[in-house]
């Protein structure tokens, strides 16, 4: 009795039935594929049939130069895209919280409406207003900004601006909420003593609002981190499967490329996965540190 | 509580083997039936092979009332959800898919016995265009009913010529790449425009060239090789084109299409499936014009003509009504029968659908003369005629691949990235061993 009892001290009987449903779909949906990945990344898949081949992706991934190519886009995104967005999402943030005070509300919903935008519209949307004969180079053209109609889509260089700009057009506001609401937990106080001491707006901004508010910028930065990582719709649909020539292809795009595209090759889009998964739970702990030591 | 989880386990392991049975013999009953049945069809294209396929249905309800037909538009990454399907056992698949010819071997060589054997099933091939029969043959097993022919020419705007002082009859032959060129060059220094709309996301130029000249892209072992005569040639064109400004260079199909529809460019090389397109357009008629495609310069089993696409159907294993899916597409597209040669009469002149089937071709169609084009050129008539010169191309499984791999490659070239025919050809083997782990 004693040692039934001393069980079934663990083993809450209602909380299993509650937790069931979940703990059912857990397991099928994530636990199993997770698992049974782990077979398919020592296989040479090919359609209907494999054979084993043990590390023999992964040594594969060692000389596929397009992989290495990709995964430098996803860094060179990041390190583009990130600073660049969350400089302007806290701009944003301030202006909103301080500078205006009419339609505040409205210009709130204005900045985030972009991230609830479906993914494939507004690649689509971009793509006509970037395409060669599209409207930006009309509408520079006519205004005699430029005398060449500028390849958004068709340069390597301005391909790879064109998917900054579009992350940018898309998330900027996204962050900008998160900032919002950090800005109001700041204390007002400090921003008076300040103004009493003779510091100015510029002056504020760079010694109180930024540092206080780097545990937001971290947190921001930590799921740009991981979206930038997943970078999939905008190669796909904007900038034509990753093109001009690669330029614009991600990891994530070349992972599906192999398996649902080109080879039907699930074992090496499967050991990519692992390798990109790797990657991002890195920077997230690189991240997670920093900001640990940081408060 | 012990007792309840295994309750629930076995619970659950009996429903999904009941499942799993339900299934199997719903697989079983393939046999046809006059109950009501549905049969899905996926295509990409409603104006074109979706149109098709519905006059088909207009056909087969004639014979089979209780059949009907379901039209699925994929406009994009049908080859993906198949692959998704085909990977999940059939899961999710219609009962009939339209694949081009260039990518079916890739499905026929990884995924056997994914599709109905339709030369067992009885279709008689002999009537059939031949070139289109090869790729969709494994052995003795032929798994496809051709649909188009992707026979080519060069479009030109005849008003244009004449803008320029032209006369539209003078290029109405046989001519080179190196005459085109020079026509082209002409265009481009009276009319200030380029000549040749291409789209940079495709190879279609390329291909048409390499193609005309009977040229294969892998050796007989599948490997790629692109060090030939041919693809040297095509590249060296393609390069002197770029070079001297004569392309319009549009990224995607829709942005070439407004290309050539808006008057940015006079001409381009592509099938007579771009009909449907062109007509769409209603204030062009009577300007556009075609000629044979011009052919490559000193190499053997150079020709006026060539090929770019061309699709067929396939019935999927999977599917619960695989003997209603051949008889409908047994009924409709190959038998020799007066309402199916009427059907493909029907489909060549409401979407320039020229169809494989050769008892068809005696249709009052394919020698009209059509008012929407210069003169009222016959058009029909000279693709037929092209039809039988083309060449047969033997796509491989690692076609789609090195579609990829050229295209990138000669984007590289555009870009100045690669500066010789050598290197970018260099590039593109390359690249191509790289994705498929060669």
């Amino acid at each position: 009795m004693d040692k039934k009892g001393s069980y079934y001290r663990y083993i809450n009987n209602i909380g299993w039935i509650y937790v069931a449903p979940a703990l059912l779909l857990y397991v099928g949906l994530l636990a199993y594929p997770i698992l049974s990945s782990l077979y398919l990344v020592t296989q040479k898949w090919q359609g209907y049939s494999h054979k084993f081949i043990g590390l023999g992706n992964f040594a594969r991934m060692f000389r596929d130069g397009l992989f290495w190519q990709a995964l430098g886009h996803n860094f060179l995104f990041m390190a583009i895209q990130m600073p660049l967005m969350i400089f302007l999402a806290l701009i944003l943030a301030v202006i909103l919280n301080q500078g205006i005070h009419r339609f505040r509300g409205t210009l709130r919903t204005f900045f985030f409406l972009p991230a609830v935008t479906s993914l494939v519209a507004y690649s689509v949307l971009f793509r006509i207003i970037l395409q060669t004969n599209g409207l930006l180079n009309s509408f520079m053209m006519n205004l005699h900004l430029i005398t060449q109609p500028i390849g958004w889509l068709n340069d390597p260089f301005w391909a790879k601006m064109t998917i900054v700009l579009a992350l940018t057009w898309r998330w900027t506001g996204y962050n900008m909420v998160f900032f919002l609401v950090g800005l109001q937990n700041i204390d007002t106080q400090i921003y008076e003593a300040a103004e009493v001491d003779g510091a100015s707006r510029l002056r504020q901004f760079f010694n109180i609002t930024i540092p206080l508010l780097v545990p937001v910028i971290l947190f921001s930065a930590v799921t740009s981190t991981n979206g930038t990582m997943q970078l999939f719709d905008e190669p796909n649909v904007l900038t034509w499967e990753g093109g001009p020539a690669n330029a614009t292809m991600t990891v994530a795009l070349y992972i599906y490329r192999q398996a649902f595209v080109l080879n039907s090759d699930f074992g090496y889009a499967s050991a990519l996965s692992y390798v990109m998964v790797l990657i991002s739970g890195l920077l997230a702990y690189l991240q997670i540190r920093f900001l640990r030591e940081r408060s | 509580m012990k007792r309840f989880l295994v309750i629930l386990f076995v619970t659950a392991i009996l429903v999904g083997n009941a499942f799993a049975n339900g299934k199997k013999e719903a697989a079983g009953s393939a046999a046809m039936s006059n109950a009501p049945t549905t049969i899905t069809v996926w295509d990409w294209d409603p104006n074109f092979n979706g149109y098709a396929i519905k006059e088909a249905a207009a056909v087969y309800a004639k014979i089979h009332p209780n059949v009907t037909i379901d039209n699925v538009d994929i406009p994009t990454g049908i080859e993906s959800k198949i692959e998704a399907g085909l990977q999940a056992g059939g899961q999710g698949l219609p009962d009939i898919a339209l694949f081009q010819d260039f990518q079916i071997e890739r499905f026929v060589k990884n995924y056997p016995g994914a599709f109905v054997d339709l030369k067992a099933a009885g279709v008689d091939y002999s009537q059939f265009a031949q070139y289109k029969v090869g790729p969709m043959t494994d052995g003795n097993k032929i798994y496809g009913i051709p649909f188009d022919t992707g026979s080519t020419g060069l479009w030109l705007r005849a008003d244009m010529l004449k803008a320029i002082g032209l006369n539209p009859a003078d290029y109405q032959k046989n001519m080179t790449w190196p005459e085109v060129i020079k026509l082209a060059e002409t265009v481009k220094a009276k009319g200030g425009k380029p000549m040749f709309a291409v789209d940079t996301t495709n190879i279609d130029l390329f291909r048409i060239m390499v193609q005309s000249t009977g040229t294969q892209l892998f050796k007989a072992d599948g490997t790629l090789d692109l060090n030939t005569p041919a693809v040297k040639q095509a590249l060296t064109y393609i390069k002197q084109m770029n070079d001297e400004g004569l392309l319009y260079k549009a990224e995607g199909w829709n942005n070439w299409i407004a290309a050539f529809n808006n008057g940015d460019a006079s001409g381009f090389v592509q099938a007579l499936w771009i009909i449907g397109t062109l007509k769409t357009k209603p204030e062009n008629a009577g300007k556009w014009m075609v000629v044979p495609t011009p052919s490559m310069v000193g190499i053997d089993g150079a020709r006026n003509a060539s090929n770019n696409g061309g699709s067929s159907w396939y019935v999927f294993s999977s599917s619960k009504n695989k003997a209603t899916a051949v008889d409908f597409l047994k009924q409709t597209w190959a038998t020799n029968t007066p309402a199916v040669n009427e059907f493909y009469n029907t489909i060549l002149k409401g979407a320039g659908a020229m169809g494989t089937f050769l008892p068809s071709r005696n249709g009052s169609n394919y020698t009209a003369p059509d008012s929407y084009f210069y003169q009222s050129q016959p058009v029909y008539e000279s693709f037929a005629k092209w039809m039988a010169e083309v060449p047969t191309l033997n796509y491989t499984p690692g076609y789609p691949a090195m579609v990829n791999s050229v295209r990138d490659a000669i984007q590289q070239l555009f870009a100045g990235k690669y500066t010789t025919v050598d290197q970018t050809i260099a590039g593109a083997t390359q690249a191509y061993n790289q994705v498929t782990g060669n």
